[in-house]
């Protein structure tokens, strides 16, 4: 089975007066793990559906390997889906659960039962083939979810936020799992989280979502290191990035009542802005903007510390625990810096 | 919380007092002759007689036809009523249809008009097109109720099953209709057993329909039953006798269905309590 190769052109969805997505256009390539991430709400969800048949599009198309599949029905579209809350069918075994899809298809039976010892061993749930779901832990039931997709070898995986019922270690393991997985099939994957840290580490590329729109797709560096708005700049990070409203002139930058030289900015001329810049950009020293220590939080080797600046509340990493209070400088590394218009979000 | 569960136990026992006494009564009445039927003050302790057993069944007024055609009419009713009941009612809970809502409650409201008002015009109509005193009257007739009702108690069940259920299956290749049988029917086995169980017992002990719309060929057990009353004479121990047959599917059926309807009843109300 070769990896497919899918485009969504012009995807419009309503539900009633709501715009759940206001044109979509997407393009994944063969092979590719591509994530849609973005808040609840923003249409990752619908856009997958879409893409799986479970829902029509009001507007717009769906391509696989360049055939129109838009008014196909989910079962003729050669894809697999994962669902978040698995959906596994309770009455059957393990073995039954991931049989199915082959048994749909017609195959026959000693095909099946070494397709589906073969996809169990590929996600080591081989020995649970007699169980119930309801006789499995969470972990288990995901791999049995894993495995009824795979089974039957699809041209493409669709993955709606796979991880979310599991707990932290198990996610981060089952995480370089679903990647070694695509990569050993081959198979081109379409990824929903809201977790960025999941989009960042697994994508090849990924699109953020928006209130039913992309704002930005690239390669994880890409959207991170150059997020297109503040919106996705907001988004993106753990602890996210630093926002804050300044007006520029001629190469300084006021901040609340306080300004600062950025020559690096001087080209933009006068203008509001929103600069954006992470907490590890943020340095305490002994001249720049003045600034209250609020609060201080420990890392393990290094700290956070959320200080004032005038209203403005900014995130600083840094080496050494500053005391709560005191009254400190902030420098901002100018490298650092991302620079967004005021009025449109985007970045300049 | 030892004194709540003396109480609830108390309550209980009262309660299937209540319940059994008449059935117990009954039994008691079915093994006596009619003269210690008649006895004042009654006897409890009597010389029991298979008598009323053996007249009920066997005699010049055995009920042995009436309970065929109470089986013909109940299990066509029944299976028809599931036939066309669980398509319906899992296409309302799944598809998004135009006035849904309103049609559950046009269906509801069919179980609310009182019977007596629709024997008559269905009396008419059946004698129209010629069918009084026939298998399929009775069993139209009964279909008029027993499908709104099954349809309506069914959605409940249905929607329990989350809809991700049919949409795996979809993706698994199943279409529509093996999707439901495959995946959907199993998961709602209990639902459509207290369903099935309901539909039976309802039309099994449906007398007024049966009694107006049916006649010699089409005669129920329950209208037999009555015949054990007349206006020179009620021949009690006989009619206790009918009755104890009569009953006796009825219970049967409930026994093996128990654990079904115990656990189907529990989701349904629950359900029920929380929909609108």
């Amino acid at each position: 089975m070769t990896a497919a190769r899918v485009q969504l052109s012009g995807i419009v969805k309503r539900h009633g007066a709501v715009t759940a997505l206001a044109g979509i256009d997407l393009e994944i390539q063969a092979g590719e793990f591509f994530s849609l991430l973005g808040p609840s709400g923003s249409g990752k969800t619908t856009t997958l559906r879409i893409l799986a048949g479970l829902e029509a599009a009001d507007a717009g198309t769906v391509h696989v390997n360049g055939e129109d599949v838009t008014l196909l029905e989910p079962g003729a579209r050669d894809v697999a889906m994962v669902f978040q809350s698995y959906a596994l069918y309770p009455h059957m075994t393990v073995g039954e659960n991931i049989a199915f899809p082959l048994r749909m298809s017609g195959v026959a039976p000693q095909e099946i039962s070494r397709s589906v010892k073969e996809a169990a061993e590929k996600v080591r749930i081989a020995h649970l083939l007699e169980r119930k779901p309801g006789q499995l832990s969470g972990g288990q039931q995901q791999r049995c979810a894993l495995a009824r997709a795979i089974v039957r070898k699809p041209a493409l995986f669709l993955l709606d936020e796979p991880l979310s019922n599991l707990d932290a270690k198990l996610r981060i393991e089952t995480r370089v799992e679903l990647k070694r997985l695509q990569r050993a099939l081959n198979v081109t994957a379409v990824y929903v989280t809201h977790d960025q840290e999941e989009a960042l580490s697994l994508s090849d590329r990924l699109a953020v979502f928006m209130d039913g729109r992309i704002v930005q797709m690239g390669t994880p560096e890409e959207v991170f290191s150059r997020p297109a708005t503040v919106a996705v700049a907001g988004f993106l990070g753990n602890p996210p990035m630093n926002l804050l409203p300044a007006r520029l002139d001629e190469g300084v930058a006021k901040v609340e009542s306080f300004s600062f030289p950025v020559p690096t900015l001087k080209h933009l001329g006068t203008k509001d802005v929103v600069l954006g810049i992470r907490p590890s950009g943020v340095r305490l020293s002994q001249d720049g903007l003045p600034a209250t220590v609020a609060m201080s939080e420990a890392l393990g080797e290094e700290f956070y510390a959320d200080v004032a600046v005038g209203e403005l509340l900014v995130r600083a990493r840094v080496k050494e625990r500053p005391a709560e209070r005191a009254q400190v400088r902030l420098q901002l590394d100018e490298a650092g810096l991302h620079v967004f218009d005021r009025a449109s979000g985007l970045r300049l | 919380m030892k004194l709540r569960h003396a109480v609830l136990l108390a309550v209980a026992v009262l309660m299937m007092l209540v319940w059994t006494f008449p059935v117990l009564w009954g039994l008691l009445t079915s093994l006596k002759t009619e003269r210690d039927v008649l006895a004042y003050p009654p006897t409890v302790i009597f010389e029991p007689t298979a008598g009323n057993y053996r007249d009920v069944l066997f005699g010049a007024t055995s009920i042995l036809p009436n309970l065929v055609s109470s089986v013909i009419v109940s299990g066509l009713t029944t299976v028809l009523t599931m036939l066309f009941a669980i398509p319906a009612a899992y296409a309302l809970s799944r598809l998004d249809l135009p006035f849904k809502r309103a049609s559950g409650f046009y269906v509801l409201a069919t179980q609310m008009l009182p019977p007596v008002g629709l024997v008559i015009p269905y009396f008419l109509l059946l004698r129209r097109i010629g069918w009084t005193d026939t298998y399929q009257g009775l069993v139209l007739v009964y279909l008029t109720f027993a499908l709104p009702f099954a349809i309506w108690l069914l959605v409940s069940y249905f929607e329990e099953i989350p809809r991700e259920m049919e949409e795996a299956a979809l993706l698994d290749r199943a279409g529509r209709w093996r999707a439901l049988w495959h995946v959907i029917l199993p998961q709602a086995r209990g639902g459509i057993a207290v369903t099935l169980i309901f539909v039976f017992l309802n039309s099994w002990n449906e007398f007024l329909f049966a009694v107006v719309l049916g006649g010699n060929t089409v005669r129920t057990v329950t209208v037999a039953m009555f015949n054990f009353i007349s206006l020179e004479q009620t021949q009690w121990a006989r009619l206790a006798a009918a009755a104890m047959v009569g009953m006796a599917p009825v219970i049967a059926l409930g026994l093996i269905a128990q654990r079904h309807i115990v656990k189907g009843l529990t989701v349904g109300a629950v359900k029920g309590g929380a929909r609108r």
